[in-house]
């Protein structure tokens, strides 16, 4: 038996993305694995590659939904823009960023609400809207690949330009955490409530 | 008849079935990958049996930590007769799709 620990940052990022009853008991299952299985068999570094590997895994099923819906949510936004370009673009802003910060704080409320933690909230912003952003941005692709008329890159230029479409997902990270964040206040808060904790 | 159970669903219960008394979370990750003969997510695993939970096609209990696990304690997994039921009606949707045939197939495709 090996007395060897995975990085830790790697089981912190685990416990954030558990539902508390679960946190010890699926912990305990990859250390077990990774001590008994993992490590005797692959050797030190593969075995913390394996470790990480797992842990993302949790990661990305546990932000999948809202990553989904916010990614289209962001496609759907562009499409509009790019097939059906409006005289002016505030409404629309205004109803995509409303649409945007909801997910971003129910997300963040969800996650803290089954953790217990507001650390998990802030960390569901950073996960959904890195996962939104690699979605969003296939998607934009995908519909310059279908769509690239005269008509269509007109529409992208008056509409802010590919650079938009690319760049502003990625700037909206900082917000998500801070969104997640708050929605994630909310869901500690709950949490403690009904589950008495300390 | 119960809702209609994935592979990967079934999977797990016939795994939670087999490992008996000792269907925790790591048993149960290890047996799944040994029948399906690939490598699976932990993550996988461990949101499916959630779900079957859920469903109430499954149970849980704690049980005391080993010292392998720094003391954590292991969730054991028990197939409740919903489980059970919906175990047999996958069966028997099987069956009833491959009524006639002679298995393994033979000839040209």
């Amino acid at each position: 038996m090996t007395s060897a620990m995975p990085p830790g940052w790697a089981e912190a990022l685990l416990r954030l993305v558990l539902d508390s009853r679960d946190q010890a008991s699926v912990s305990g299952d990859l250390l077990e694995e990774f001590r008994e299985n993992i490590r005797p068999t692959l050797g030190p570094g593969a075995a913390d590659r394996w470790y990480i590997r797992q842990v993302m895994g949790f990661v990305v099923r546990s932000t999948v939904v809202p990553a989904l819906l916010f990614g289209g949510a962001f496609v759907a936004r562009t499409a509009l823009d790019w097939l059906q370009p409006p005289a002016d673009f505030h409404t629309r802003s205004l109803i995509s960023t409303l649409v945007a910060a909801s997910i971003l704080l129910v997300s963040g409320f969800y996650a803290s609400w089954k953790n217990g933690t507001i650390l998990a909230g802030g960390l569901s912003g950073i996960a959904t809207t890195v996962l939104a952003t690699l979605l969003s941005s296939i998607g934009a692709l995908g519909l310059l690949v279908i769509r690239h008329d005269p008509a269509t890159l007109q529409a992208i230029e008056a509409s802010g330009g590919l650079g938009e479409v690319f760049f502003l997902p990625v700037m909206l990270i900082v917000p998500g955490v801070l969104l997640g964040t708050i929605g994630g206040a909310v869901g500690a808060v709950i949490h403690c409530r009904v589950r008495r904790c300390s | 008849m119960a809702d209609v159970l994935g592979n990967f669903e079934q999977a797990v219960l016939l795994s939670v079935l087999r490992l008996g008394d000792e269907a925790y979370g790591r048993a149960i990750f290890n047996e799944v990958q040994a029948r399906l003969d690939r490598e699976v997510a932990a993550g996988a695993v461990h949101s499916t049996l959630n779900r079957l939970e859920g469903k109430g096609l499954l149970t849980s209990s704690m049980g005391p930590g080993t010292e392998v696990r720094a003391g954590r304690p292991r969730r054991y997994y028990k197939l409740s007769s919903t489980g059970r039921r919906a175990l047999n009606d996958a069966r028997s949707a099987v069956n009833n799709l491959w009524r006639g045939f002679r298995w393994p197939l033979k000839g040209r495709s």
